[in-house]
């Protein structure tokens, strides 16, 4: 019994400190209780804070927006003209309008919605008070094409790239922010797709057959970072689609067996689901992605499924797995050059460095820590400006030849993809030279006893003084 | 439902038939002859010889054009053809500007060939009544004829700017966007209108402002390097000019990519390069010993190297 005593005092003791320690551990919850309890409601009051400036998005209060955004980004800008004063009826819309803009007028008389049972007239979309017009959002088009619109805005779940949140993101985009509004006004055009429905369905006439043709994507799919029109047309798809595209019957819908060949739509709405980002598996060719995650799983089963509409399921599993290969062999090129650049700053040879040229767009001058921005991860998508040489070269063979031979690759113009590795080779010879060139440079200035200063007109000069003072 | 004459018909009657018929067939054939146009094909002084009795205003605008001062002409047969036939559709359709206007990647050609307008009108250019005249929103949207030839002015540079781009021209603003409110009014609203034209104004000015910031430090580097070492210097300045004509016409031609990756962010990489090629020489000759330090060669010009 004699060591009974210690024992139960030694289990009695610890039963008092376990239940202490309980006592303060259920002390200690409170703290990240309370800390959340504050900064989550003080998280959201700062950004909803920071989203009500004159501008839009994230840095609205770092921005005016021109009056012409209005027309892009209808949600946030657009305000009725005053010169017109007056309720009106749909008629009364058409019957002056037809004198003062005639083409919109003939437009709509060639829509379905005058030719519809129930006259879907102007007033439906923009109201019928003069004063207080609007322009017509995917909410007022998705109050009656319900499916479209809830189809659209449930995209926002697979994330950017993506048409839902293109305008939400263009807004965020550090160079926006910096620009001059005047020069970015090009931005908004292509990513008003997020914002209005006549991107694809062009006003006043609104065709879903217009929107199934290549033609309808390619004001914006086109130019060095997304040759899809470049690589579509070269491909045997749409060599295809260009020998015979105008005789099909584009009122029927995107489904088996309608058409010979496919069309942007056709696989990227495809049976008319108002998703283009539902199988985007590489994510535009713009940051490296593991393709074999279980949901990029579920979005090759999805190709494979569509692909099968015409093809065998094996040979469509067989050109994914090569698009794979593919972009496993452009990262192992772009990161070869990240290496060069990212030596570069840790040596300090880059000329000018961060610190000698104007801020990275959205720093201010006095950023504590200023640094290179290298890579997608680094913000390097917004750093094509106010950077050295060397640096522009690699945004140039990541932006424009990587993201050209993943076109290629996708839409079937191997030419385009042998173009793109040919092109990202030679960008990453050149800037091997540039960086040895830099090196050279560094030393010998080193060993002249020189200390490297960047010249004055980096940070100054016509319009680097003016995108200093707009934005 | 005319037979042949029957021997049962009388004489009369025939006779009758017969006479109507020539008559017809002298008052439609006179009316033919007085409303046709001679057919036949003409040489350009036939044209003009004509069509300056019929219209001289239409011949003295055209002579004012590019296409009536510049060598070669683009004259009536160029865009009309040879004959009257057709003579109009033929002009008013974008083939026939194409043809001298360069191919599809031609900057002028391809900006207006990706902008909604070109590819509306690709789509749906055979379903269109070309008899129709440029004007009233007659076309779904605007080939290059319409705007350029808008109700059938024959000055096509009412529209277009001089292309020395970096001038600027209050004057010549005015009245180019005055000409480009009168067709685009067709379709779309006055105020868009203004708030385009506005916008459009100041994205030009940016793009000039980042070629002159690289004219401005090339004058300085030509008083202090020879043509070779600033070779590639001024070859990218050379691109500037293409890419500062991009940018117009992007904003002429409503093509976003035009605007944008053909333009703004082309001068911005353009503008760096010169500036890192200038760099480069001064770097050297300072470690070289040349020079006693890395003075830059300052962008107003009055810190220049010793």
């Amino acid at each position: 019994m004699g060591w009974c005593i210690p024992v139960s005092a030694a289990g009695f003791y610890s039963l008092v400190e376990g239940a202490r320690m309980k006592e303060k551990k259920v002390r200690y919850v409170w703290i990240p209780v309370i800390i959340a309890l504050i900064a989550v409601p003080a998280g959201f009051y700062y950004v909803n804070w920071s989203k009500s400036g004159a501008g839009a998005g994230l840095y609205s209060r770092d921005w005016l927006p021109e009056a012409v955004f209005a027309y892009w980004n209808p949600d946030d800008f657009y305000e009725s003209v005053q010169t017109m004063t007056g309720v009106f009826k749909g008629e009364e819309c058409v019957a002056c309008h037809e004198a003062v803009t005639p083409g919109i007028v003939n437009d709509w008389r060639k829509s379905r919605h005058s030719q519809a049972q129930e006259t879907v007239y102007c007033t439906a979309c923009h109201g019928n008070d003069h004063q207080k017009l609007h322009l017509p959002t995917p909410e007022i088009c998705g109050s009656c094409h319900t499916t479209q619109h809830a189809d659209f805005n449930d995209e926002k779940r697979y994330g950017f790239p993506s048409h839902a949140l293109a305008m939400e993101r263009a807004l965020d985009a550090k160079h926006f922010v910096d620009k001059p509004k005047a020069e970015v006004t090009a931005c908004l055009q292509c990513h008003s797709i997020a914002t209005k429905c006549d991107s694809c369905h062009t006003r006043h006439r609104f065709n879903a057959a217009e929107a199934r043709r290549p033609e309808a994507c390619i004001t914006c799919h086109s130019g060095p970072p997304h040759p899809d029109d470049e690589t579509y047309f070269a491909s045997a798809h749409g060599q295809i689609y260009l020998a015979e595209g105008d005789d099909w019957d584009w009122s029927k819908p995107l489904r088996k067996g309608n058409y010979k060949a496919p069309t942007c739509a056709y696989c990227h709405i495809d049976r008319g689901k108002h998703q283009v980002a539902d199988k985007s598996i590489w994510k535009f060719g713009i940051k490296q992605v593991n393709p074999l995650t279980s949901g990029n799983q579920v979005k090759r089963d999805k190709w494979v499924k569509l692909c099968s509409d015409c093809h065998e399921s094996d040979w469509a599993r067989q050109k994914l797995s090569e698009m794979d290969a593919e972009r496993k062999r452009a990262w192992k090129k772009l990161y070869a050059a990240e290496k060069i650049l990212k030596d570069l700053r840790d040596k300090k040879q880059l000329h000018p460095m961060a610190k000698q040229r104007p801020p990275y767009p959205g720093d201010s001058d006095d950023t504590f820590l200023k640094m290179e921005r290298i890579g997608f991860f680094e913000g390097q998508a917004s750093a094509f400006y106010n950077v050295s040489p060397i640096e522009r070269d690699y945004f140039e063979m990541w932006y424009f030849d990587n993201l050209g031979a993943y076109k290629g690759a996708a839409h079937g113009d191997p030419a385009f993809v042998h173009r793109g590795h040919a092109a990202m080779d030679a960008a990453l010879e050149n800037i091997r030279r540039n960086a040895n060139a830099l090196r050279t440079l560094n030393e010998a200035e080193k060993a002249a006893g020189i200390k490297p200063e960047a010249e004055a007109f980096w940070k100054q000069g016509e319009y680097t003084d003016y995108n200093r003072e707009h934005n | 439902m005319q037979g042949p004459v029957t021997r049962d018909e009388g004489r009369g009657a025939r006779n009758l038939r017969m006479v109507v018929g020539w008559v017809l067939f002298i008052v439609t054939g006179s009316v033919t002859v007085a409303d046709s146009e001679p057919s036949g094909s003409f040489d350009n002084s036939t044209c003009i010889s004509c069509h300056e009795k019929q219209d001289n205003e239409l011949v003295k605008a055209w002579r004012a054009s590019v296409h009536g001062k510049n060598k070669p002409l683009a004259d009536c047969i160029a865009c009309h053809g040879n004959s009257h036939n057709g003579a109009a559709i033929k002009a008013r359709q974008d083939e026939t500007c194409t043809g001298c206007h360069g191919g599809r990647d031609e900057p002028t050609v391809h900006s207006y060939a990706s902008s909604k307008h070109g590819l509306i009108l690709k789509l749906e250019k055979k379903e269109w009544d070309w008899t129709q005249p440029l004007t009233q929103a007659n076309y779904r949207t605007p080939g290059c004829a319409y705007c350029h030839m808008h109700a059938g002015e024959h000055n096509v540079s009412a529209a277009v700017r001089d292309p020395d781009l970096l001038r600027e021209d209050t004057g010549e603003v005015k009245s180019v966007q005055d000409a480009t409110r009168r067709v685009c009014q067709d379709c779309h609203a006055p105020r868009y209108l203004t708030h385009l034209f506005e916008n459009g104004e100041k994205m030009l000015a940016i793009a000039r402002m980042k070629v002159r910031e690289a004219k401005n430090l090339l004058l300085h580097a030509r008083e202090e390097y020879n043509a070779e070492e600033l070779d590639a210097a001024e070859n990218q300045y050379q691109k500037m000019q293409l890419h500062l004509k991009n940018v117009y016409l992007g904003i002429a031609h409503q093509s976003p990519d035009y605007q944008w990756w053909y333009g703004q962010p082309a001068l911005d990489g353009d503008l760096l390069r010169i500036k890192g090629a200038i760099s480069e020489l001064m770097r050297i000759e300072s470690a070289n010993g040349k020079q006693k330090a890395c003075t830059p060669a300052g962008v107003d010009g009055k810190a220049k190297p010793e």
